[in-house]
């Protein structure tokens, strides 16, 4: 008896817990449960919209086109490029900007606030600045003139346009990764560094043998929010080619790509959604993978 | 106390729902006059284009008083806008539509036939034919071409002087000496060009070659290749011809008012843009020089077309058949903005005889209307990639367009 006015006590009690989360739970399913699956049922059909709503099953038709569509290959070979070299470079940069602005110096905050700058920017007006310096006769090629260094046509040239998304991207994206850092770095204490220097360790080696192992969660933390960020890089593509894509496919990364089927040409609405759940995937299996290789929960 | 407790939770959670839905509610639009409201897509242009169009609309208002006409501008991405819009149902009545973007939204059934409007005193013959067949499907007209333009050739005469040539050139192996000698290592450029297939599409089918055959890319081909050659020999081997964004320039109208191109084969819009931004160059316009002795140049054209789901298709009509009419087409072209399409109003606004737009006019007879079914934005996007390739030299060009072919007819079929 006792234990089934329990049960129903429990019961009432989570009745009323789900009650006030409702809004919280509408709100989610419609806007994003509800799309999640939508588009997932969408990627097996071919989706007619314009002109009379069409919907005709086809199977795992989409997710087959994928295999034989050059221009799917060519935007997950430069989306996979653009992953490997920036979330590398782009959380090593952080962590030593973090580290540098830990280091005790006149003026930290200032610099704080400068090396922050690019983050606060807007993503679209930052792509406009860097295209005029990036500009055949803009300051980039200008710098590297009065170097001596070759310069590049970087908006023009297929060779070197995704670098110069990158080299942007890096810039802009590592600052806010060094904040996360900054707040990491100054929650070590003090007595390792006191240890360590007791037993005659030298800077740098406090540095890789304190400071880098104890910001292990905060890096895995900076790496998965760096692979799905990078994963999902669309904007500054776009503005760079005006939507295509181009220089000969340099800049397609696959979101830009899936923006092409679903806006700009007419019934593969379908496919993209097919596209979209690919990408969805492979940012899932890459950060489980991320997660495997850094044991990040032992320190917490 | 328990049923108190679950009351007062649930009048929260009513009130939370309450609260965050009385933001949907919209007022409605009511009608209290009898006057139907209509509205009208378009992109911007530039302030005087803006003008010339409320005083056409504001003609038509008063010639119509139970019509009110609303211009909503789209001033970018405007196609993915008016296909987003007209999915939801919410484009407006009467809206701009590119020829080239036509047969694609015609083919949907987005696009309301226009035929059965027609009377005789529209005239219809009165129309340039190209430009009134780029937007016919199966014999059905859907939309009527409010201007167009042709490209000519922009010459810098300053800089023909001073190479000592005394005039445009007429032939293409005149065109390439004449690069030779107006071409200042990488400074000035002799001839400024745009390595796209819709500049380039007349040239391309010069030697009877097809880049598109029944909805398919077929432009993997010697005579096509031969055809476009000589820009690519003009790039690499010349080193006369380059294109806007290696010298720096935004497109190339810009490329040649900054004096880095000496020829450059543009539209009617480089005209006023020349007025604007470059007043000083002194420059002509000749008609585009001929590839294998004969005449040929590309025509773009843009027309109105109607909403198949239109609430007021009578009214939107009557929008069309004036804005497209004798009369709304003088005022619209009355600035040179825009060259009309209707042969009438061309002889009265006197542009075959215009200096700096007479060679543009003159296209308009032989000119290939950049247009070639719903299949062309996929081979436009696919030829201009591998061009492009081709044209910095990586590689051969037969092979580039093998692949771009191969390419694009895999995208088509990834959208059937």
């Amino acid at each position: 008896m006792a234990k089934s006015s329990f049960s129903k006590k429990s019961r009432t009690e989570a009745g009323q817990g789900y009650l006030f989360m409702a809004p919280v739970l509408i709100i989610l399913g419609i806007f994003v449960i509800a799309p999640i699956l939508c588009a997932i049922y969408l990627s097996f059909h071919k989706v007619e919209l314009l002109g009379g709503y069409n919907l005709e099953f086809r199977g795992l038709d989409n997710f087959m086109k994928i295999t034989f569509d050059d221009r799917a290959h060519i935007a997950l070979k430069n989306t996979v490029i653009y992953v490997v070299i920036v979330v590398p470079l782009q959380t090593l940069l952080a962590l030593v900007l973090a580290a540098s602005l830990n280091a005790g110096m006149k003026g930290e905050k200032f610099f704080r606030i400068v090396y922050f700058l690019p983050t606060l920017t807007s993503s679209a007006v930052l792509t406009l600045i860097f295209m005029w310096m990036y500009n055949q006769n803009g300051l980039i090629n200008h710098i590297l003139d009065t170097l001596h260094l070759p310069t590049y046509n970087w908006i023009g040239d297929p060779s070197v346009a995704l670098l110069a998304i990158m080299i942007m991207n890096i810039w802009a994206t590592a600052p806010f990764f060094m904040v996360i850092y900054l707040a990491a770095l100054q929650d070590i204490p003090d007595s390792h560094y006191e240890a360590a220097e007791l037993d005659g360790a030298t800077g740098l080696q406090k540095f890789w043998h304190i400071t880098v192992p104890n910001l292990r969660p905060v890096t895995s933390f900076v790496v998965i929010m760096g692979l799905i960020g990078t994963f999902q890089l669309f904007d500054q593509s776009y503005i760079f080619s005006g939507g295509s894509g181009g220089p000969n496919n340099s800049t397609l990364t696959v979101v830009l790509l899936i923006y092409q089927y679903a806006f700009k040409s007419l019934g593969t609405m379908g496919y993209a959604t097919a596209l979209a759940f690919l990408l969805a995937i492979i940012i899932l299996v890459a950060t489980l993978l991320q997660r495997k290789f850094s044991k990040e929960e032992s320190l917490y | 106390m328990k049923l108190k407790k679950v009351v007062s939770a649930a009048g929260l959670t009513a009130l939370l729902a309450a609260s965050l839905l009385t933001g949907c509610s919209q007022p409605d639009e009511s009608d209290n006059s009898s006057k139907t409201v209509i509205t009208l897509s378009g992109w911007g242009g530039n302030p005087v284009e803006k003008k010339l169009l409320e005083e056409v609309l504001d003609d038509f208002e008063k010639s119509h008083p139970n019509i009110d006409v609303r211009f909503n501008q789209i001033s970018d991405q405007y196609m993915d806008v008016l296909k987003t819009r007209l999915i939801g149902g919410t484009a407006a009545d009467v809206f701009y539509l590119d020829a080239f973007e036509a047969p694609g939204l015609i083919e949907t059934g987005a696009i309301e036939p226009l035929d059965k409007y027609v009377t005789r005193d529209f005239d219809v013959d009165d129309f340039e034919k190209p430009m009134l067949d780029a937007f016919k499907d199966k014999g059905k007209t859907y939309g009527f071409p409010k201007d167009y333009s042709t490209l000519a050739l922009f010459y810098n005469k300053k800089m023909f002087r001073e190479a000592g040539i005394d005039g445009p050139p007429k032939t293409w192996e005149e065109l390439e000496q004449d690069a030779k000698k107006l071409t200042k290592g990488k400074k000035v450029y002799g001839y400024g060009v745009m390595p796209q297939i819709e500049r380039l599409y007349y040239m391309a089918q010069s030697q009877g070659g097809q880049v598109i055959t029944n909805d398919r890319a077929t432009f993997a081909e010697d005579r096509v290749a031969r055809a476009l050659q000589p820009i690519l020999d003009m790039h690499l081997k010349d080193k006369t011809a380059a294109q806007a964004s290696e010298v720096g320039s935004g497109s190339g109208g810009e490329m040649f008012g900054q004096g880095r191109a000496a020829m450059v084969m543009e539209g009617n819009w480089n005209i006023p843009f020349m007025e604007d931004t470059f007043p000083k160059i002194d420059y002509g316009t000749a008609e585009l020089p001929t590839v294998n002795g004969k005449k040929g140049t590309m025509s773009f054209t843009v027309g109105y077309a109607m909403n198949a789901e239109s609430k007021h298709k009578k009214a939107s009509w009557e929008l069309i058949k004036y804005l497209t009419g004798k009369e709304g087409m003088k005022t619209w072209t009355s600035k040179g903005f825009a060259l009309p399409t209707r042969k009438s109003v061309a002889a009265e606004l006197g542009y075959d005889k215009d200096p700096l737009r007479g060679p543009l006019v003159k296209g308009a007879k032989y000119a290939t209307v950049w247009q070639d079914g719903p299949m062309l934005p996929i081979v436009m996007n696919n030829f201009n990639n591998q061009f492009l390739s081709a044209y910095l030299g990586e590689r051969p060009l037969k092979e580039a367009l093998k692949d771009a072919q191969r390419q694009a007819n895999k995208e088509i079929k990834v959208a059937e």
